[in-house]
């Protein structure tokens, strides 16, 4: 397992990314403006203000801020759920495709909430399996009608591939027969972390992912975090409002304010010696 | 998964025996509903169970047949709700913006009719009959399921696991039937229930008033309407249908109460 190494005045040394020439995400002053109120009084109420991020393979990039700042807004723009009003969004250096779906596989989410992480109708292993499916499938479709080959995985290979990935996750494989209500929270998000990583992606989100747990299992997750991106080398924004679980997982922090991003800064540099005002009011609310 | 309360075990028993009472009917095991068997408006007793009617009919056999002939006509209809409102909610539901705007504008129209009015009028256009009964309930109950339904889908549609299939590249239709029908079904499946009792009551309605099933055919309605003329001399006639009509609103209407109870938990619904 490879953990990261923590120092005894309490600081983190996160694990050094790969680095790659292209980054795998990368948002280019990208603003998004919601409209609000009726017809004949429509008002334009910005949530990101050209934001400019970016992230590499093996590299995780936190991004921290209060309530209503507009994290949850660069997610779905990152993750290509939401259009940016102005500015550009490149996925490893393309921009983004019209449809979505071509995406399928290559990027991946965890979200919040642990009870409504997972279909509560559908057994855990078909959860996990679903994603894998799909992206075969678009695969294949693409597949015939460029060269007419059909190749895919059978059955027995997904449900393999899925017990492998539960343990991946610290869980065992006969949990895949389970439904989300038989799991504690802390293990329904390994299950959504071992959904989000059966395809390989090159790029997750996390989006408050330990937020909804205890400070136990919270610390449990944040190592599978690092451990499993040590070993898949996705590049990851994870987004919290909790300073100490960026601190632990991000190599570098984005704070933002009012969909700005105020600052962006190495996570040692940022703890030590942060620079903008607000960033420093922050880290002593911590 | 909680057990049936005892209130909803016992509208269960009630309905399974009112189904089995129609399907006796059907069988003819109380013998033939048109045989006229002696003398008219003949007080119930050995010979009949029930009585007879104004044209010396056993009342126990129609009265099967009216069963029969209700629950079937109303059930049919719900059935066709059920589909429709499935339909339209979920993708109103899951879709939102203007395809959730004008479903939710078409029920309003239909909820803007007084229910029987509405009733009156689609039998006034499709003519009276089995066809203008089925489309009335078709027409009362929709609007009611489809707001429920699209109510509830869009509580689905904003959960973390719709938002991570949608990353995952899951299409629309796969969504829809996979992920949000499931997690719908407890609401379908309770509102059902309630449509078939809005049912029940609205193929009574019309019956009564001539414009549902006709003559010699029987059904609740139909029987309470033919009864009613002979309230004083003969109160069987319409005390009998009458209290079928009461007891399968009442057993279907717990029966769903206790489905709610038990397919849509509080702490499921507080969540949202």
């Amino acid at each position: 397992m490879n953990q990261m190494s923590i120092h005894r005045d309490g600081s983190v040394e996160p694990p050094t990314p790969t680095p790659t020439p292209t980054p795998v995400l990368e948002l280019d002053r990208a603003s998004v403006v919601f409209p609000s109120g009726p017809p004949w009084r429509r008002r334009r109420v910005p949530a990101m203000r050209e934001v400019t991020l970016q992230v590499s393979a093996g590299e995780t990039l936190g991004v921290v801020g209060e309530s209503g700042s507009g994290k949850t807004t660069t997610a779905m723009v990152a993750l290509g759920l939401r259009r940016p009003t102005t500015g550009v969004v490149r996925f490893e250096g393309a921009s983004m495709p019209r449809r979505r779906r071509a995406l399928a596989g290559r990027m991946q989410v965890v979200l919040q909430h642990p009870q409504w992480s997972l279909d509560p109708r559908m057994r855990v292993g078909r959860s996990v399996a679903e994603p894998l499916v799909v992206a075969e499938r678009l695969a294949r479709r693409a597949a015939n009608t460029t060269s007419g080959a059909i190749n895919g995985s059978s059955s027995g290979s997904i449900t393999d591939a899925v017990a492998v990935m539960l343990e991946k996750v610290g869980l065992d494989a006969s949990v895949a027969k389970r439904h989300p209500h038989e799991l504690s929270g802390g293990q329904r998000q390994r299950v959504a972390i071992a959904r989000a990583l059966i395809t390989r992606p090159r790029f997750v989100v996390f989006d408050e992912a330990v937020s909804a747990l205890d400070v136990s299992v919270q610390a449990q997750i944040l190592n599978l975090v690092v451990d499993v991106q040590a070993e898949y080398g996705f590049g990851a924004l994870f987004i919290s409002h909790d300073l100490g679980a960026v601190r632990y997982v991000a190599h570098r922090i984005a704070v933002m304010r009012h969909g700005c991003v105020v600052e962006t800064a190495d996570t040692e540099t940022f703890y030590r010696t942060p620079e903008h005002e607000y960033s420093r009011q922050l880290l002593e609310a911590l | 998964m909680k057990r049936l309360d005892w209130l909803s075990r016992c509208g269960l028993i009630c309905l399974m025996v009112l189904v089995a009472a129609a399907v006796a009917g059907w069988f003819g095991l109380a013998g033939d509903p048109a045989a006229i068997d002696g003398d008219r408006l003949r007080p119930p007793g050995a010979a009949a169970w029930l009585g007879t009617d104004d044209l010396g009919r056993s009342l126990l056999p129609r009265l099967l047949e009216g069963i029969g002939a209700t629950l079937l006509l109303s059930s049919l209809a719900v059935l066709v709700t059920a589909v429709v409102s499935t339909a339209l909610g979920i993708v109103a539901g899951y879709v939102g913006g203007a395809v959730n705007e004008a479903v939710l504008r078409l029920v309003e129209v239909l909820y803007a009719f007084p229910s029987i009015v509405l009733a009156i009028l689609v039998a006034a256009v499709v003519g009276p009959g089995r066809p203008a009964a089925m489309a009335a309930i078709v027409l009362v109950t929709i609007p009611l399921m489809t707001r429920l339904v699209r109510a509830a889908a869009a509580t689905v549609a904003s959960r973390d696991y719709i938002t991570s299939a949608v990353v995952s590249g899951v299409g629309m239709p796969t969504m829809l039937v996979r992920h949000v029908l499931p997690n719908v079904g407890g609401t379908i499946a309770v509102q059902g229930t309630y449509a078939l009792s809005i049912g029940i009551l609205v193929e009574g309605g019309l019956s009564f008033l001539g414009l549902g099933v006709q003559p010699p055919q029987a059904s609740l309605g139909v029987l309470i309407a033919q009864g009613g003329i002979y309230m004083v001399a003969a109160p069987w006639l319409v005390i009998a249908p009458g209290v079928v009509l009461v007891l399968a609103i009442l057993s279907i209407n717990v029966l769903g109460d206790g489905l709610r109870d038990r397919l849509e938990p509080r702490e499921a619904r507080s969540l949202t």
